[in-house]
């Protein structure tokens, strides 16, 4: 069973923000508009967030993408109230949309913000919806849940029946999620991470990774590399 | 949440979920949750499923796309991992294309002006009306003899487009095709014809160099070939053994310079004089490419002319007059980092100093001498063609045009003076786009009877206070491609919707890799709306007026025109693939035979003598017994750069522009996508912001968030305040791109007709340099406001 992990390195990372769009057009986070973008309620699973140290001209500023850490310690799973929110046998954090009440416990427990609540129905102008993505596990979510990154778990089933289809074993390097497919400076790696010669398992054993906020323990299975 | 997933997660009973005493705070919303699970439906059949291979046109690199269409609709892109330039990534732009195909806000039938223009009274017609229309306007105008009468402004065309409409126009016997192209790539193609004579854009071969040395902050933006770019970059860092060292020089820390390993803050507008100077480092230190300089350059020692005329050359130009003291003085860089700066490139090679190709970065009235002097640090350290240097993008042997003869109209349309004045009151230039509305309002050199605008909005591009707007409506007749509504698109008389990249046939060639080659479009899906290619229009109406028209177009639609031009490539491999290529690039080594193809082929007066000029002989020869500065790279002074004057006290601010990654040129503020991702820098959405320095800021008592007026001499618009560090002090920072009309509501609480964010264009009076007619943008200056 693999336990998937995704290396992120920042040094390939030129902040393009295609992970954000493609995250969009393939899982169905709806616009939000000028006035909900405003109150910060723009759903993006994939942001990019920008951080600025220093004054001029000693500036250093670092981009981060920041997708869900699916946490092996998850302190979301923790505080649900309804076991919504779940980390499955595979390590992915996930959500059932048809148990969570909004509640919005797990928003406020993420150190990493990558929460998302649907303070609205999700709206499109009639003409859009034609672009929406059809896979099942990706159908607008309703008013009133929170939804997050899945590490694209249609992709990961789509690769399963692909696999099963053309008669052959599934492998951890059949299926990466939007995000890494698209990453403009390949910066992007994922795989599984019990897997020794993988080689997310390997870049995360690189000297130069680490994870974001490590001392909240909740063992984030996004690693990054550091610039430079 | 999926049905795989769900039979293996904890089951949990009503007992247990009582148990948990946050049921009592949700009790309503727990009994919902615990509803039985909907068996999610096998759905009825397959759908049918494909994959269309097509090439992105949504920003001059022109990446392979694999588009997953589903039941006819597409609803997915991806980077089409077989495509040389991309690789299989994909940006923001092409991924939120699906949101400009569907987009509510597409013009979806041609349209007539019914009321007085820009009135809004638009009554829909049906093709073949607009057609005749237009067919027989230009018919009537080529039999009354003015067929120059008619122009054509275009921006970004794509592969076979750009010779289409040229022979279209020299059919029809008009010399005005007007491209954009003076506002943003003109300086960096004219550096590179008067210098290393070729008439083409730079490309940078960033995967093999060692020191990357930009200028100007759109490198990993919004360069033309972004895409590449930011895949080489990569590589350059971690793909192989020896990471390369990327450093940007910029007035604002953008994107390029906070991914770059250095920034170098530099006051807007001299490049040129940074670049110079690191020359003067390089020669003074002995530290030049001698054999190179020696045998491949002319120019860099004085020298005496045919008549005996003593010259003054590069060296002791850039010796006697650039200074590292001088230098820093005038770019407030200090001299201690140019001089390190200088050392680095030319001890680290291969390197590359990168020439800007955006509007707005050398747009500061000494764009064509910026760019001899960056473009004169590659031949200083041997990077002409060199493995990690500027190469030279080779293009595929296509069929031949066919033939056809110019009747006497069409001929006498070749003598006319260009209604742009380029070639003439701008002898170097090709177009001058800045310069149309004035000569359009002055009537010169003729009134014009008919403009078509075709990927073109100059009404946003340069308003010119209201000037370009006159200038539309002086023109009897305007007729736009626009796929939207657009400010231009506002002011005509005939709309003829074109259809988005993904529903038409087309090419591109890999501009950006220096690999010859083509990259195919195809219509991913049956047109959404009534609308066509402008191609296809283009050969209808050739058809329609006939003549010579019809003979230059024998073609019965624009994808026949195509494919009959690529009918040479492996046409198997283009389908498969989506694009075919040689895959290779071959270094010409300096002297050889195929040096003539990357240094001198496209000289007109100047020797063909495999020779690098640092002083232009082709300037030489247009300028005759002009001072030799004239010939030179060299920096002269923005006059806005003075502290002194009077505007300065009362317009302190130098505005700099720069246009992003999340900035679709024809799109901005129809795609919601990218309007959510807009401002990553300022953490703005459906915005513009305006960036302060923090002493300034302090000083003006601004804070994040604050909304001002940002005003110059001409008009003034608003935005959002975003202190900011990485910043020149004396500089403000206004994202273009943004100010459009939208007409959807997008999301709740947004307005009808709602302006999103503010053009920085219309602060600016645009002028055009005397020589080379490119535009004069920047820097301008601007006070804030308080709003």
């Amino acid at each position: 069973m693999p336990r998937w992990g995704m290396v992120i390195d920042l040094d390939k990372c030129f902040a393009c923000q295609s992970c954000t769009a493609a995250c969009r057009m393939e899982n169905n986070t709806p616009v939000a508009g000028k006035q909900q973008a405003n109150m910060g309620r723009a759903i993006l699973w994939n942001e990019v967030l920008p951080f600025s140290e220093g004054d001029y001209p000693n500036v250093v500023e670092t981009m981060i993408p920041r997708p869900c850490m699916h946490c092996d310690d998850p302190a979301c799973v923790k505080v649900c109230p309804v076991q919504a929110t779940y980390r499955n046998e595979e390590g992915t954090v996930l959500i059932d949309y048809e148990r969570c009440i909004g509640c919005r416990f797990c928003t406020v427990a993420c150190p990493f913000q990558a929460r998302y609540f649907n303070w609205f129905t999700p709206e499109w102008p009639e003409a859009l919806r034609a672009h929406l993505n059809p896979d099942r596990e990706v159908a607008p979510r309703p008013k009133g849940v929170v939804e997050k990154c899945t590490f694209c778990v249609q992709r990961l089933r789509k690769a399963r029946e692909a696999a099963q289809a053309e008669g052959r074993t599934f492998a951890a390097t059949d299926y990466v999620p939007a995000c890494v497919e698209t990453c403009t400076g390949h910066a992007r790696y994922f795989g599984d991470l019990d897997d020794p010669r993988s080689l997310v398992s390997q870049l995360a054993a690189s000297p130069r990774a680490f994870r974001l906020q490590e001392e909240m323990g909740t063992k984030p299975k996004v690693y990054y590399l550091k610039e430079g | 949440m999926t049905a795989t997933n769900s039979a293996t997660r904890t089951r949990i009973s009503r007992r247990d979920f009582i148990k948990l005493g946050a049921a009592t705070a949700a009790a309503g919303a727990g009994l919902t949750a615990l509803r039985p699970r909907q068996e999610l439906e096998a759905p009825a059949a397959a759908p049918d499923e494909r994959v269309v291979k097509t090439t992105c046109a949504l920003c001059p690199s022109g990446c392979g796309l694999d588009v997953r269409v589903v039941n006819g609709k597409a609803v997915k892109v991806e980077g089409n991992p077989l495509h040389p330039l991309n690789q299989g990534v994909c940006c923001l732009k092409g991924q939120t294309s699906l949101e400009m195909l569907y987009s509510p806000e597409r013009i979806q039938h041609p349209r007539l002006q019914t009321g007085k223009r820009g009135s809004g009274n638009w009554r829909e017609i049906p093709w073949e009306q607009a057609l005749d229309i237009l067919a027989e306007r230009l018919s009537k105008l080529r039999e009354a003899g003015k067929p120059h009468t008619l122009a054509l402004m275009h921006g970004e065309l794509r592969g076979q487009m750009r010779q289409a409409v040229n022979r279209f126009m020299r059919a029809y016997g008009s010399p005005n095709v007007i491209s954009n192209a003076s506002l943003g790539e003109g300086a960096a193609r004219l550096a590179l014809w008067l210098s290393q004579g070729i008439n083409q854009l730079p490309v940078y071969d960033i995967n093999n160099a060692n020191y990357v040395m930009s200028f100007g902050g759109n490198l990993l933006e919004s360069s033309r070939n972004v895409i590449g770019y930011l895949g080489a970059t990569a590589f350059m860092r971690r793909g192989r053994p020896e990471r390369g060292k990327l450093v940007a020089a910029h007035p604002r820390l953008s994107i390029t310079g906070v991914k770059a390993d250095e920034w170098l803050p530099i006051r807007p507008g001299t490049y040129g004089a940074l670049a110079l100077g690191m020359a003067n480092v390089i020669i003074n230190s002995g530290l030049y490419d001698e054999s190179f300089v020696r045998d491949f350059t002319f120019g860099f020692e004085d020298f005496a002319d045919g008549k005996g005329n003593p010259h003054q050359g590069f060296k002791s130009l850039v010796l006697g007059s650039y200074t590292l003291e001088r230098t820093s003085a005038i770019t407030g860089i200090p001299t201690d980092i140019i001089a390190r700066v200088a050392g680095e490139f030319a001890t680290n090679r291969p390197a590359i100093a990168i020439l800007p190709t955006e509007a707005g970065e050398l747009s500061s009235g000494n764009a064509l001498y910026t760019a001899l002097a960056v473009h004169a640090l590659n031949a200083l350290v041997g990077s002409i063609d060199a493995r990690g240097g500027v190469i030279v993008q080779r293009f595929p042997e296509l069929a031949p045009w066919p033939a056809y003869s110019l009747d006497s109209i069409a001929r006498s349309g070749e003598m006319v003076e260009r209604l742009d004045g380029a070639g003439t009151q701008f002898p170097l230039a090709a177009s001058v786009y800045q310069n149309v509305p004035d000569r359009i309002l002055a009537e010169e050199p003729y009134p014009l009877d008919t403009l078509i605008l075709l990927n073109a909005n100059p009404l946003y591009d340069i308003p010119s206070r209201g000037r370009c707007a006159k200038a539309l409506m002086k023109v009897p007749f305007v007729v736009s491609f626009g796929p939207t509504l657009d400010e231009s698109a506002a002011h005509a008389d005939l709309i003829l919707p074109a259809s988005t990249f993904l529903e038409v046939w087309g090419d591109d060639y890999l501009e950006g890799t220096g690999y010859a080659g083509i990259s195919l479009r195809r219509p991913v899906v049956e047109p959404v709306h009534d609308t066509r290619d402008p191609g296809d229009v283009l050969i209808e109406l050739a058809h329609r007026v006939g003549g010579t028209l019809s003979e230059a177009f024998p073609w019965e639609t624009y994808k026949d025109l195509v494919l009959d031009r690529l009918s040479r490539l492996d046409r198997e491999k283009l389908e498969a693939n989506g694009n075919w290529s040689e895959l290779v690039y071959f270094n010409a080594a300096p002297g050889s035979r195929a040096w003539s193809d990357v240094l001198g082929r496209d000289r007109l007066n100047a020797p063909k003598d495999g020779r690098f000029d640092f002083f232009s002989r082709e300037l030489f020869a247009l300028l005759g017994d002009g001072p030799d500065l004239a010939c030179l790279p060299h920096f002269e002074v923005p006059s806005e750069l003075a502290d002194s004057t009077a505007g300065a006290l009362e317009y302190p601010f130098l505005l700099v522009t720069q246009p992003l990654l999340t900035e679709s040129q024809q799109w901005q503020g129809i795609i919601p996508t990218l309007q959510e991702c807009y401002g990553l820098q300022g953490s703005v959405k459906w915005e513009s912001w305006v960036e302060v320095g923090q002493k300034a800021a302090y000083a003006l008592g601004l804070e994040n968030g604050d909304r001002v007026w940002v005003e110059s001499q001409i008009d003034r618009v608003q935005a959002v305040v975003r202190v900011r560090a990485g910043l020149w002090p004396n500089a403000v920072f206004l994202p273009p791109g943004q100010g459009h009309r939208t007409l959807v509501r997008w999301g709740r609480g947004a307005g009808n007709n709602l302006v999103v964010g503010a053009n920085p264009n219309a602060l600016v009076e645009f002028g055009s340099e005397p020589l080379s007619g490119l535009a004069v943008s920047g820097p301008r200056r601007v006070r804030l406001t308080r709003v």
